[in-house]
C-alpha cells in the first residue's frame, strides 16, 4: 500500500493506492473519491458498545473499510479541517492519537478509545485520545488543523491540549491546568495543557480548532432554534 | 517564510536551515503564510511576553506567569483602567488583555501561534511607535510598552477598530494576521479597508471614515469603514477580512 499526501499543507489530500485484495479503514466521511473496483464496507468495530464509546469520544460511530477487488485500486481521503496530514508507521508500543486527528489506518491497527477523564470532558477541549497499536507493520494517517510539526520530547514538554495530534505511547502524560491556580489558568487563556515526560515524538498542529471556532463563532448571529 | 535562528538545536526543535548569528532572541516562523507558528529559543533568564492563549507548547523549564497588561509606565490609575477594559473584553470578546510572561530557567523553547489562520510577522523596534489593530499582537521581548487606545465612535460603529494597541520601545515584536501580511510603503494618501488593517507606523496621519462618503456610501459601496492614511511610513495589511468571513458563514447557518 502506498499513501501519498498532496496539496500540503493547507488543503492536503491523501492518495491511497491499494494492491489487489488490500484494505484501508477510514473514519466515516473521510472518503473523497475511489476507483470503481474499490468496495466500501461500513461497520461499527466492537459492535454497538464500541460504536457508542467512539461517538462519546468524539469520533464516528461507524468506520468504513475500503478494499481493492480484482486489481489495484485508489482511495482519496481528506480531513474535515484545513491543514496538513501525515503518515505514521506503526511501532512496537504504538501511539496515542487525539480523536479528531485520526483519519485512517491499515486493517491490522487496533484503535481503542480512551476516555480522557472528567476534567477533559468538562473543558470541552476534545482531548479524548485513542490508543493505536498493531501487531507487525502497519500505518496510520492523521490530520491536523494547520501545519503539523514533529517535536522530540527529551524529558519534559508542556503542550496545549487543543494543539495535540499524536504522540508515541512510550511517553507518559497527564492533563492539567496551565497556570498555578484556577484564576491564573482562566485569565491566562491557555485552558488545559498536557504534561509529557520521557523520550519520544509528539506531533502538534499549529492551530487550535476549538479556539478558532470560538473566535469565528462569537461573530456569528445567534442560532434561531 | 523562515526567519534565521541563532541557537543550538534544542530538544524538540525541528531541523532547520543552518543557524546564522544574530542579536536578539533566536526565533523561527514555520508553516506560513496560512498557519504560521513561532518558535522562540530562550536562554536562561530570558523572558517573552505573549498574548493570552497563544502558547502551543513549551519546555517544562519555562515558567509561565499571567499578568495584566497595564503598560510599564502606568501608575495605579492605568492599572485600574487596564483591569476594567480587560474584564469587559474578557466577557464581551476579543483578546483578553491579559498577557503571559514566559521565563526560561534553563535553555528551552516555546512555540506560539495565533488563533486565526494567517501569517506571523517579526519586527524589531528601536524606539519607534507602531499601532496594531486589536487582535494583531502576538508576542514581544525586551523593553516594549503596550497601550490600549480607543479608536473613537466611528471605529465602534465598524465593529473592528474600536480598540487599537499602541506599541513602542526597544525590542522584538511579533504580530499576526488573518491571511497573508502585505507591507505597504505609504507616501502621501492611502486608503485601507478597516477589516484588512493589521497595523501602521505611528508617525502616519490616521483617520477613520466611510468609504463612499456619507451614510449612503457606507451602506451602498459594501466597503464599510476605511482607514485613511497620510504621510510616509509603513502600513501592514492582511489579505482576508474576519468580519466578511463571519457575515458569509452567518448567512449559511440554519
Amino acid at each position: 500500500m502506498q499513501i501519498d499526501v498532496v496539496y500540503r499543507p493547507a488543503h492536503s489530500l491523501a492518495k491511497v493506492t491499494l494492491p489487489p485484495g488490500e484494505s484501508i479503514v477510514a473514519e466515516s466521511g473521510a472518503m473523497v473519491g475511489m476507483s470503481p473496483n474499490v468496495q466500501m464496507q461500513t461497520q461499527s468495530q466492537g459492535g454497538l458498545m464500541g460504536g457508542l464509546k467512539r461517538m462519546f469520544g468524539g469520533e464516528s460511530f461507524f468506520r468504513n473499510t475500503f478494499t481493492a477487488q480484482g486489481g489495484q485500486g485508489e482511495v482519496l481521503l481528506a480531513h474535515a479541517l484545513c491543514g496538513d496530514m501525515t503518515v505514521l508507521e506503526m511501532t512496537e508500543l504504538g501511539y496515542f492519537v487525539q480523536s479528531a486527528s485520526f483519519i485512517a489506518s491499515t486493517p491490522n491497527v487496533n484503535i481503542e478509545t480512551k476516555l480522557g477523564g472528567f476534567r477533559s470532558f468538562f473543558a470541552g477541549e476534545g482531548v479524548f485520545v485513542l490508543k493505536a497499536t498493531a501487531q507487525g507493520p502497519g500505518r496510520m494517517l492523521v490530520g491536523a488543523f494547520g501545519g503539523i510539526e514533529e517535536l522530540r520530547c527529551d524529558g519534559n514538554l508542556v503542550i496545549d491540549t487543543g494543539h495535540l495530534v499524536a504522540w508515541d505511547a512510550s511517553l507518559t502524560y497527564s492533563v492539567g491546568k496551565s497556570g498555578s491556580g484556577f484564576i491564573a489558568s482562566f485569565l491566562s487563556g491557555e485552558g488545559l495543557v498536557c504534561h509529557f515526560s520521557g523520550q519520544g515524538r509528539i506531533w502538534i498542529q499549529s492551530r487550535n480548532p476549538t479556539a478558532y471556532g470560538h473566535a469565528v463563532g462569537q461573530l456569528l448571529p445567534p442560532r434561531s432554534g | 517564510m523562515q526567519a534565521p535562528s541563532a541557537s543550538p538545536v534544542l530538544p524538540g526543535s525541528p531541523p532547520g536551515p543552518a543557524p546564522a548569528p544574530r542579536a536578539g532572541v533566536a526565533h523561527a516562523i514555520t508553516h506560513g503564510p496560512s498557519f504560521a507558528m513561532l518558535r522562540l529559543d530562550l536562554a536562561p533568564g530570558e523572558t517573552v511576553v505573549a498574548e493570552a492563549g497563544a502558547m502551543v507548547a513549551r519546555h517544562q523549564a519555562i515558567a509561565m506567569e499571567v499578568k495584566l497588561n497595564a503598560g510599564q509606565s502606568g501608575g495605579v490609575f492605568a492599572l485600574i483602567k487596564a483591569l476594567v477594559i480587560a474584564l469587559i473584553r474578557r466577557f464581551v470578546g476579543g483578546e483578553t488583555f491579559f498577557v503571559n510572561h514566559f521565563t526560561a530557567r534553563t535553555p528551552g523553547s516555546i512555540w506560539l501561534a495565533p488563533t486565526l489562520s494567517g501569517q506571523i510577522q517579526h519586527r524589531r523596534l528601536a524606539g519607534e511607535r507602531l499601532v496594531l489593530s486589536a487582535g494583531a499582537y502576538l508576542a514581544h521581548t525586551g523593553a516594549i510598552d503596550l497601550k490600549l487606545r480607543f479608536g473613537g465612535l466611528r471605529g465602534l460603529l465598524a465593529k473592528e477598530g474600536a480598540f487599537f494597541l499602541e506599541i513602542s520601545g526597544n525590542g522584538e515584536l511579533w504580530f499576526t494576521s488573518y491571511g497573508g501580511i502585505e507591507t505597504v510603503e505609504v507616501r502621501g494618501p492611502f486608503m485601507v479597508d478597516n477589516g484588512h488593517l493589521v497595523g501602521f507606523e505611528g508617525q502616519l496621519d490616521f483617520n477613520i471614515r466611510s468609504a463612499g462618503g456619507g451614510v449612503l456610501g457606507f451602506v451602498a459601496s459594501g466597503e464599510g469603514i476605511v482607514c485613511e492614511f497620510n504621510g510616509s511610513g509603513r502600513v501592514y495589511l492582511q489579505s482576508r477580512n474576519l468580519g466578511a468571513l463571519a457575515d458569509w458563514v452567518g448567512r449559511l447557518l440554519p
